[in-house]
């Protein structure tokens, strides 16, 4: 287990370097910033999909709630930015408390009312009659506290804090009680285990995750709308990344995210015309072949990955 | 050690307990028989708080534990095993155990508890094994050391030996009774009479969700209701 733990702290430690240095060497400030973040919300969506099984396709509520909520902290209580990304995760840990009935549906019945949430968060925010707390339909400006350098190295260490929490549930009992639910939560009861709780937990983790997030987003790009950080093109991107690397692992979502995000920037700008239709045979050879993703392809050999 | 009374599961209209009165004294072990449908394993998942009741009384050591969730039922020491195997299939064997040692009781060593827990039904050979990779024979096995492992002090074996061999069905027998004596009272659920008749002479013959008999194997055997209800007369 402490090797096993060494292993994915060096992963963690080569990404961090990775991200603090490569500014210095490549100039796309935007498109490293936008990596970082999808694999944060891939590891996110993990820790809730890759180990419990619940598919949250609602997952962007909480980045929206995020968002919204450290934007909220920084424009009305006058928080400085830092202390607002904590309010974004906070916040986003809230709705994921208010959400919790959720986890007694299963299956799709969960994924669809998860979405229907976060549409409901979105349409609440976006409410021209909240115009006075949320700005309505016309967005934020957080343009007084601009700061891309900060923000990105802000999110770089959101970045780093969802891998290691993916880390310590993937190598701790409590990850293996969440295996345990995720297999069948009836023997996982009977085996002891506070199913509702450790559930809750990692609802209420993966939560967190999405709104610290959404909170760096929010930062990084200072002007946003309800649209930009309500779009469902966000949970799908970040289902289809963790799925494209494989779940319940550190290194599935990170694989997933680098691969098909740095598709999506290179191809999908240079060739716009080929990009969707090479993204979707891309998917279905996935779907086809790998379903369980890339990394399984190592598991299946029974190499551990981290 | 185990006192229920009235039991009541129903099913819509359909009531698959009806007023079941079971009870079993520490130490020992009591068979639990009957055709298909008369609510035995309803009788289990009801006790185990897989599925909660709809009227009646349980009392486990004295204490109510109607309508507890089933890892607080687990927690106070009672536990059971499934007819048909629910492995944690992805997970190894020691894995599948592992869950039930760190989960189920704060007493004792988790590694000391899996380890004990595999040994005693024999299956420390595939610790490493997937538990999906498992006979079906094993996985039940599997599920008893799962709940070995989280110290139970009664057990409800639910027809563990369906499908098995004879060399099988006398190498569990054995187990059971190992384990019975090493204080670990039973409710053993089975169709098969000669494998109760090994375990005990104490038998409660249930049918359409309530007790019909109690007593020994030989007794329900010229019992005449107990014989119409087997045979059907």
């Amino acid at each position: 287990m402490l090797k096993k733990r060494i292993g994915s702290f060096g992963i963690i430690l080569i990404i961090a370097l990775i991200f603090i240095f490569l500014p210095f060497v490549y100039n796309n400030q935007s498109f490293l910033f936008n990596m970082m973040l999808y694999i944060a919300l891939a590891e996110g969506l993990n820790i809730i999909y890759g180990f419990t099984g619940y598919l949250p396709f609602g997952y962007v509520g909480f980045f929206g709630a995020g968002a919204y909520s450290a934007s909220l902290a920084i424009l009305f209580l006058h928080f400085p930015p830092l202390l607002s990304i904590f309010i974004g995760g906070a916040g986003a840990f809230l709705v994921g408390i208010i959400l919790m009935p959720l986890l007694k549906l299963s299956g799709a019945y969960f994924a669809i009312a998860n979405l229907a949430a976060s549409q409901a968060l979105y349409y609440i925010v976006a409410n021209p009659n909240l115009e006075s707390i949320t700005h309505g339909p016309y967005g934020i400006s957080l343009a007084s506290i601009y700061n891309p350098h900060a923000s990105y190295y802000t999110m770089l260490a959101v970045l780093v804090l969802s891998m290691i929490i993916v880390l310590f549930i993937r190598t701790s009992n409590f990850g293996l009680s969440l295996l345990a639910i995720k297999e069948d939560h009836i023997t996982a009861s009977l085996a002891g285990v506070n199913v509702a709780k450790a559930r809750a937990i990692a609802w209420g983790l993966s939560a967190f995750v999405a709104g610290l997030s959404g909170a760096c987003f929010a930062w990084y790009v200072s002007v946003f709308y309800p649209g930009t950080v309500f779009s469902l093109n966000i949970s799908v991107i970040v289902i289809v990344f963790a799925l494209f690397g494989g779940i319940g692992t550190i290194a599935g979502p990170l694989v997933g995210a680098l691969i098909l995000y740095s598709f999506y920037n290179f191809i999908g700008i240079s060739a716009p015309e080929y990009f969707q239709l090479l993204y979707g045979i891309l998917i279905i050879v996935l779907v086809l072949f790998l379903p369980d993703g890339i990394t399984s392809i190592l598991q299946k050999r029974k190499i551990y990955v981290p | 050690m185990l006192n229920v009374e009235g039991l009541v599961k129903k099913f819509g209209n359909f009531r698959a307990l009806d007023g079941a009165d079971i009870s079993v004294k520490e130490g020992k072990i009591l068979g639990l028989a009957g055709p298909n449908g008369s609510g035995k394993t309803t009788f289990i998942n009801v006790v185990s708080g897989v599925y909660k009741p709809n009227g009646g009384k349980i009392f486990f050591n004295g204490k109510s534990i109607y309508k507890l969730e089933p890892h607080t039922i687990v927690h106070l020491g009672l536990n059971r095993t499934f007819q048909v195997p629910k492995p944690l299939s992805g997970l190894t064997v020691e894995q599948n155990v592992k869950v039930a040692a760190v989960y189920g009781s704060k007493e004792g060593n988790v590694k000391d508890k899996i380890n004990s827990a595999l040994n005693s039904v024999e299956l420390d050979n595939v610790k490493h094994k997937e538990a999906s990779s498992l006979t079906s024979a094993q996985q039940k096995l599997l599920g008893l050391a799962r709940a070995l492992a989280t110290n139970p002090k009664m057990l409800l074996i639910d027809e563990i030996a369906a499908g098995l061999n004879q060399h099988e069905l006398k190498r569990i027998a054995d187990m059971l009774i190992k384990l019975n004596k090493f204080g670990i009272t039973m409710i053993v659920v089975e169709h098969l009479m000669s494998f109760l008749d090994i375990l005990t002479d104490d038998v409660v013959v249930m049918n359409a969700g309530v007790n019909l008999f109690r007593g020994s194997i030989k007794e329900a055997s010229m019992n005449e209701e107990v014989v119409e209800v087997f045979l059907g007369r």
